[in-house]
């Protein structure tokens, strides 16, 4: 085995500013030696055994993909089960279609259970009533008399269910009657009425073999995405110790091509029972079990509102179109006192942050942290960023925040909470990042997966053309421009990590992570970016194929 | 006896941080209210139990020596409750304290839709020196003013650290935002009597417990309330029962009771829970068998001292029978 490996392309597209494009790049022990020409590589080529790889002479080398937040244990969950939202998805063991409409819905639900084992409950998650109706108990009783059918909201919100699934969960149904959140005769189950159907079926899908499972298609979606490196945005969210150890099980494997930055979390209302000092402790002391490629660092989370898709974002005046309410996942006093901690402790602090409330809430803290304890390169990241003003983008730069927008909002979203939820003005600017960049803020897009698909080229599709599954183009004026779109899910998004020196783009010293593509997104130009074919990566120097 | 589907009341606790929740939960494990409480926190951290009560402290749930139970949520309220109901013997009532952000109404369906529970009551508390500020808050006074709307009895607690005149007009401004009773509370001292329903236990040894009932060691408490009891002379029908009851104001706080009710006129009278807390109330058929010792049973009414006359209340309800 030679020591230096040269690979060879069509063009090296480094992200780095002092020299865009190269030839080769060479690499030894997982690392970069040297980016440039054959030519230039002379000294060390003449010094050390190598040898030459042009696997990518056709091809273009990418800096590998980042995507900083998605949940892996939410998506070991949910991979298992079978996708029927209004979206396509390509997953990497199967491409599944949009399902459009209710009789698309329907029609699917009758192919999924002639396809699956006799006995095997059918899972379908993705519906949402705006595309795809009211569905009921007795539409799945249609679908399988015998089969456990259930039926899964986009946004988590609400279950059916046919009479087999009752037979299976073992439920009373006489006590289920009374609670005001299970609609038993529409085999409804929402909000709180889910807590009932969950412990009917949470021994089922955490089950340990099936959790599993579900990281290992992780791992498929993450290497088909030409991810290098991912952020687990809140380790532990089903118990620490236990994501710890399927974590280790599946994804510290010679064969996993990408590393996890895992980032603990401030539990929000309910983590009182822990001083803020003795939080502080136990994350600074996680870095301490960090594996080759799990690793954690000094980033920690936080959550100020309630989620997107679940509409539950708080909001500044005029509010919600129809007068609903968000939700504080963390009290305003709790969110500054905890953050104050993390501040003044040296951590770096990301924040899930929806509605121009909680920007508010997060920004009016992070000014008060300043403004007690200047910081430089302190990375606090507002993450998700779905609705926010121009007003509020300028205070971000003055105090030198981040963001990290999930941009695919736009695509999924923008119509229907146009319509629904927010009206035209502001559902059409959501995850704004045309502002950001002429802030001069730097940003990364992620995928929240399974919130948006774990696909960076989508993502970045999204931020710089904001086309959304209607057709329309949304705020031309907030679309990120087509270098800053590819630097949001490569150099920036290393930055966003805290992870510079290591990632994000080709240079002497940095790890030899690659996405390999079949064509130069600076060539095609933002319209085709999500069609870009993907080679596969080289993580650490060595090849992964899809 | 007690049958296995008599559903156990739920109390929910709501109110923005600071308002006194954990202080009042505090009062209630340690109180000498005879009842054997399920008391579930969002976190142990401020939950105050003298160490010599302690009994055992397994993992999440800590057991006191006078039968209560303290049980930590952390995010799974479900779970949490699974587990008090769970215990054996059953506890007689769940106290659920809300986080300080939660909408204590959506809290509230666990209590009325979980499957062996009943809603009692949602009691929010007010920190008399803060809760008009915190109302105008431009990131928390929405969700305070809904938290209150959400009430079925609001306690304005801390009432002790503001003027009379103060006092006057918090309670005056509540009471315009939320048509329930509200009651002042100074240093964490209100009647568990008020706060917890008719415990399982008193229905079990009959009906004369209930009154002997309602006398609490805390004395600025109760000079704050006034209790009556009347031992009914015979069955009402239910019409008659609601239509009366439907007709007593906000200051009666509380209404429980074991009374002999008749669908109609004339019809077999069987013995029902009677519970109202505020303007939420319930008349359920009794599982448990009850000593009949009164024709009628007891209703035992607690009103705002000074507000009412309790025992013109009960001659009414008799009276118009």
């Amino acid at each position: 085995m030679a020591d230096i490996t040269v690979f060879t392309a069509r063009r090296v597209r480094t992200m780095e500013a002092s020299m865009p494009t190269a030839e080769a790049v060479a690499v030894r022990d997982g690392r970069i030696v040297e980016v440039g020409t054959l030519e230039n590589m002379a000294p060390w080529l003449d010094g050390y055994d190598h040898e030459i790889d042009d696997t990518f002479s056709d091809h273009v080398i990418m800096p590998g993909f980042i995507d900083p937040h998605l949940h892996p244990s939410m998506a070991a969950v949910l991979l298992p089960m079978e996708f029927t939202t209004v979206v396509e998805w390509d997953l990497p063991w199967s491409d599944i279609g949009a399902v459009g409409g209710r009789v698309e819905l329907l029609d699917r639900l009758i192919e999924l259970d002639a396809k699956l084992e006799p006995e095997a409950p059918l899972f379908a998650w993705g519906h949402h009533p705006i595309w795809h109706g009211e569905v009921d108990r007795e539409t799945l009783n249609g679908i399988s008399a015998t089969r456990p059918v259930i039926v899964w909201h986009r946004g988590y919100h609400s279950m059916i269910v046919n009479d087999a699934c009752y037979r299976w969960m073992d439920i009373d149904l006489e006590a289920a009657r009374r609670h005001p959140q299970i609609d038993v005769d529409r085999g409804a189950f929402f909000e709180t009425g889910l807590g009932v159907a969950y412990r009917h079926m949470n021994s089922f899908l955490l089950g340990t073999e099936r959790f599993r499972a579900g990281l290992d298609r992780m791992r498929q979606v993450i290497h088909h995405g030409g991810q290098t490196t991912i952020g687990d945005a809140a380790m532990g969210m089903y118990g620490f110790e236990d994501e710890w150890e399927h974590l280790k099980a599946v994804m510290e494997r010679p064969d996993t091509p990408f590393r996890i930055q895992l980032m603990p979390f401030d539990m929000g209302p309910v983590g009182d029972e822990e001083s803020d000092e003795a939080m502080i402790e136990r994350i600074l002391a996680y870095p301490q079990r960090n594996t080759h490629r799990l690793r954690f660092s000094d980033h920690v989370k936080m959550f100020a509102d309630g989620g997107f898709f679940a509409e539950l974002l708080m909001l500044k005046s005029p509010g919600h179109l129809d007068g609903r309410h968000g939700e504080w996942m963390t009290p305003p006093e709790r969110f500054e006192r905890v953050a104050r901690a993390f501040w003044n402790a040296g951590l770096r602090i990301h924040v899930h942050c929806t509605g121009d409330l909680g920007v508010e809430m997060v920004l009016s803290t992070l000014e008060k942290l300043q403004s007690e304890r200047p910081r430089f390169n302190h990375r606090f990241t507002f993450e998700h960023f779905g609705i926010s003003s121009a007003q509020q983008v300028a205070r971000m730069a003055e105090v030198g925040a981040l963001a990290s927008v999930n941009a695919y909002y736009v695509y999924e979203l923008s119509r229907a909470f146009a319509d629904h939820t927010l009206g035209y003005e502001r559902a059409s600017q959501m995850s704004r990042l045309g502002s950001l960049e002429r802030a001069g803020i730097r940003f990364a897009v992620h995928s929240d997966f399974t919130m948006a698909p774990a696909k960076p080229l989508n993502n970045a599709w999204v931020a710089a053309n904001r086309l959304n599954e209607s057709g329309e183009v949304m705020c031309a004026n907030e679309r990120a421009s087509l270098d800053a779109a590819i630097k949001a899910i490569t150099s920036n998004a290393a930055y966003v990590l805290g992870l510079e020196d290591e990632i994000g783009s080709l240079r002497w010293g940095k790890q030899a992570d690659f996405t390999i593509l079949e064509a130069d997104p600076y060539d095609v130009g933002a319209e085709g970016l999500r069609d870009i074919p993907i080679w596969g990566t080289v993580f650490e120097g060595e090849k992964f194929p899809i | 006896m007690i049958s296995s589907v008599e559903p156990i009341p739920v109390t929910v606790l709501g109110g923005y941080l600071g308002a006194g929740k954990t202080t009042l939960v505090n009062r209630l494990l340690s109180g000498d209210h005879g009842r054997r409480l399920a008391v579930l926190v969002n976190d142990f951290g401020e939950v105050n139990i003298d160490v010599d009560l302690i009994t055992s402290h397994e993992g999440e749930t800590i057991s006191l020596q006078n039968g209560c139970v303290c049980c930590s949520i952390a995010d799974a309220l479900g779970e949490s409750l699974d587990r008090v109901l769970a215990l054996d013997p059953a506890p007689d009532q769940v106290v659920i304290e809300a986080s300080g952000v939660a909408d204590p109404a959506k809290v509230a369906a666990y209590g009325y839709g979980w499957p062996g529970c009943r809603l009692d009551a949602v009691i929010v508390l007010a920190d008399a020196e803060t809760i008009q500020a915190k109302a105008k808050d431009q990131f928390v006074g929405e969700l305070v003013t809904r938290q209150l709307r959400g009430a079925d009895l609001v306690l304005v607690t801390k009432s002790d650290l503001v003027s009379p005149e103060v006092l006057d007009s918090v309670l005056d401004w509540v009471r315009s935002i939320a048509a329930v009773p509200v009651l002042p509370v100074s240093r964490g001292e209100v009647d568990p009597e008020v706060v917890l329903a008719m415990s399982r236990s008193d229905l079990d040894v009959g009906s004369a417990r209930v009154a002997t009932r309602g006398t609490s060691p805390l004395t600025d408490a109760e000079a704050m309330f006034e209790t009556a009891t009347l031992a009914l002379p015979g069955p009402l029908t239910r019409a008659r029962l609601e239509a009366t009851m439907s007709l007593w104001s906000q200051d009666v706080v509380r209404v429980k009771g074991i009374v002999w009710v008749a669908e109609a006129d004339g019809g077999n009278a069987q013995p029902h829970v009677v519970q109202r807390v505020g303007l939420r109330w319930s008349i359920e058929p009794a599982t448990t068998n009850i000593d009949q010792e009164t024709e009628g049973g007891r209703l035992v009414v607690v009103v705002l001292r000074g507000t009412l006359d309790a025992a013109a209340l009960i001659k009414d309800l008799v009276d118009a029978e």
